[in-house]
């Protein structure tokens, strides 16, 4: 017997499936946002902060970059707790997410502070501005124009990343997903569903990015 | 209950070896046919240049565990079943070849315009300034930044457990299960990764190191 | 280049084959098997006590022995397709496995999609609680604080049951159910039997014992819909070994509670 999708039994828990993809885009927006300030704190502290802490920062960026989130992830929810941290699923993957993406997002925006011609950065100490006023009035912004590309990726890739947050019951795409695929025994419908809704969202976030970057960086913005 | 001792710590260990295969395998195929993706997104052919594009577009846009289910499962509803081995051999390489083949682009594309144009003015063709020209050159910028990748790969591996692969995560979570010490079990895990992969990123830095030049912002040369 | 071409048509004449052959009519799956001998079975080993790694890291526990009893009965060899919670279903329609055995309860909404054996398996949310709570029926539960775990059935059955002034309190695991129940945090906690019994054996000054019922979920042996012939044989199995007792014995050995009488599909 061959089989017969019945796109329509999943398609009644359509709002179920929006709700989580509206958390996902939730989480990663946030973690987004968050992991880039953390970036552009510790980037700073990685290149021009005393050594102690830029060895702390190097040690955070390697211990994240070479772990996977999943991993991240069950120490933040179940190892936090012993140390009397209590977080509830939502807030524990946001905790996880900000740390992952913090530590390449820090890496990335590293190597476009270094990517600054060295007469500028040395201008800038040439009219008396201290380190930090370097970073932030002249550095910041060239080196954030370089590597935007590749913070966008890095921005989808924790997108399609926080699928794995559904281990610790987060309730979104991925754990709506499992959640109605084990009501209905329907997996491939919706996963096939679920598949095509990232799709939509990595799409839209990278329109989005491309957007920013224009209204940021090129229209007419002569620093 | 069964306690976490030296079986348990094996179990794990050996494991490990199929977190290290498929990551090779996946690593080798993605990047042959990475290789093709990068030249087919420079072509000069716009539907050629859209198609790859496309390609890029789906397999960066989607998770891989959803490729690896579809790949496996869902083709196999269709009477294509391909075994555990070709199920994650092609959906590895395809998404290993979707971002080497995005990074490999970038490369190409750094190489500046000039050295096409006298490659093109010494009359060789399209292939030959590609070949001759242009890759040599792209092939050093793109050094680390792949061997960057091999890192996310190696964690990308932990997705094949779905297809019945018991690799590093899927052991943590099964000694996890049998043994109820979360707090063993995950930390070491985590540490294994990084064994792996801390020697890769340690590689990476330093080809980048010996291939760029950097202002070294705040640090005097 | 020119090799590109006649690859691409190679690669296409070959997945088209496939996709076109496959459409035949299923040979008799129970044939099959007898011709072949062998039996591929799902083995979901991260689910306690119903699959889980023994000492030396081979599966056991009560399905995955349901499974070697079928093998043995029908005289064939056995194929664990090991899988987790939701490539269960997927394993079988893409015939990966010829049987889905992994505690599987039977709803309607679920028969749409598979087809269910005689529930061979049941498996019963209790609260349980200490002796010198006083917990009889759901009407005592009002004012008590009773602590379960997230995401599983009696997350689902206990509020229904729980009169006005239940105070219910989520934990994400059984451990940290348990230990909310040991420490006194909770008057009383909704779980599985066999969890209440072994948490019994766990602490025994504390007197933990089962106070009710509140919902038996029963599950079955799925197959894929049209599997006719393979079903009937395991109605049949799970017929007759229930009458003689062997259902019940592996149930009891791997979750430490006796099995309720099982009704038939």
């Amino acid at each position: 017997m061959t089989y017969v999708f019945q796109f329509g039994i999943v398609l009644d828990h359509f709002d179920r499936m929006l709700a989580g993809a509206w958390l996902t885009i939730r989480l990663a927006g946030l973690a987004m946002v968050l992991g880039l300030a953390v970036a552009v704190v510790c980037a700073y502290l990685r290149t021009a902060g005393p050594k102690p802490l830029r060895a702390l920062v190097g040690a955070y960026v390697e211990a994240i970059r070479n772990t996977p989130l999943l991993i991240q992830l069950y120490v933040v929810f179940f190892s936090l707790p012993s140390l009397g941290v209590r977080m509830d699923a939502n807030e524990a993957a946001l905790v996880a997410m900000v740390i992952n993406l913090g530590a390449y997002a820090t890496e990335i925006v590293r190597a476009g502070v270094q990517s600054v011609p060295r007469g500028q950065i040395e201008c800038g100490v040439a009219l008396g501005l201290t380190r930090l006023q370097v970073y932030r009035l002249i550095v910041l912004f060239p080196a954030l124009k370089a590597v935007f590309p590749a913070l966008a990726s890095q921005f989808i890739l924790l997108l399609l990343g926080s699928s794995v947050v559904s281990a610790i019951s987060a309730n979104e795409l991925t754990a709506i997903s499992n959640t109605l695929q084990s009501t209905t025994f329907r997996a491939f419908e919706v996963y096939i569903i679920a598949t095509i809704m990232y799709l939509a969202i990595a799409v839209a976030f990278r329109g989005l990015f491309a957007a920013l970057y224009w209204y940021v960086f090129v229209r007419g913005r002569g620093r | 209950m069964r306690q976490f001792s030296t079986n348990e710590f094996l179990f794990i260990l050996a494991a490990m070896q199929w977190t290290v295969v498929l990551s090779l395998l996946a690593f080798a195929l993605g990047g042959a046919l990475g290789g093709l993706v990068a030249v087919l997104r420079v072509s000069r052919l716009l539907p050629v240049r859209l198609l790859a594009t496309g390609y890029v577009q789906l397999f960066q846009g989607t998770p891989l565990l959803m490729q690896l289910f579809l790949v496996y499962y869902g083709l196999g509803l269709f009477g294509l079943r391909l075994d555990a081995w070709t199920a994650v051999t092609v959906a590895y390489s395809c998404y290993a070849a979707a971002f080497l083949g995005e990074i490999w682009r970038g490369c190409i594309q750094a190489v500046p315009r000039e050295q096409w144009e006298a490659a093109k003015a010494m009359s060789f063709t399209y292939l030959q300034q590609l070949r001759l020209i242009v890759i040599p050159q792209a092939v050093r910028i793109a050094i680390p930044p792949t061997v960057g990748f091999l890192v996310q790969l190696v964690k990308a591996t932990a997705v094949a457990s779905i297809i019945g692969f018991v690799e590093l995560t899927r052991a943590g979570q099964l000694m996890t299960n049998a043994t109820f010490q979360p707090t063993i079990v995950y930390p070491l895990v985590a540490a294994l990764y990084f064994a792996l992969c801390w020697p890769l990123s340690l590689w990476a830095q330093h080809l980048e190191r010996r291939l760029r030049v950097d202002n070294a912002m705040g640090r005097k040369k | 280049m020119t090799r590109t071409p006649r690859l691409f048509a190679a690669a296409a004449a070959a997945v088209l084959g496939l996709v076109l052959g496959a459409g035949g009519a299923d040979a008799q799956t129970l044939d099959r098997i007898l011709k072949e001998k062998k039996i591929r079975i799902t083995a979901q080993i991260d689910s306690a006590p119903f699959g889980i790694l023994d000492k030396d890291n081979k599966p056991t526990g009560s399905e995955i022995e349901t499974a070697r009893q079928i093998a043995k009965d029908l005289g064939v060899q056995l194929e664990l397709v090991q899988v987790s919670g939701p490539q269960r279903i997927p394993a079988l329609l893409s015939d990966r496995a010829d049987l889905a055995i992994s505690s599987l309860s039977i709803t309607t909404e679920r028969a749409k999609t598979v087809w269910f054996s005689s529930p061979h398996g049941a498996l019963s949310i209790v609260i349980g609680g200490p002796k010198n709570i006083a917990i009889k029926g759901p009407a005592d539960l009002a004012g008590k604080k009773i602590g379960m775990t997230r995401a599983t059935l009696e997350e689902q059955e206990v509020p229904k049951i729980a009169p006005p002034g239940t105070n219910i309190v989520f934990f994400d695991e059984h451990a940290a159910t348990q230990q909310a129940l040991l420490t006194g945090q909770v008057d009383a906690i909704g779980s599985a039997a066999f969890l209440i019994a072994d948490l019994a054996k766990k602490a025994p000054n504390m007197g933990i014992e089962t106070k009710f019922t509140v919902t038996t979920a029963f599950y079955g042996i799925a197959v894929k819909p049209g599997n006719l012939d393979l079903l009937q044989w395991v109605n049949t199995w799970v017929f007759v070994n229930k009458n003689n007792g062997v259902l019940a014995k592996i149930y009891e050995t791997h979750t430490g509670v006796k099995l309720v009488d099982l009704p038939p599909l």
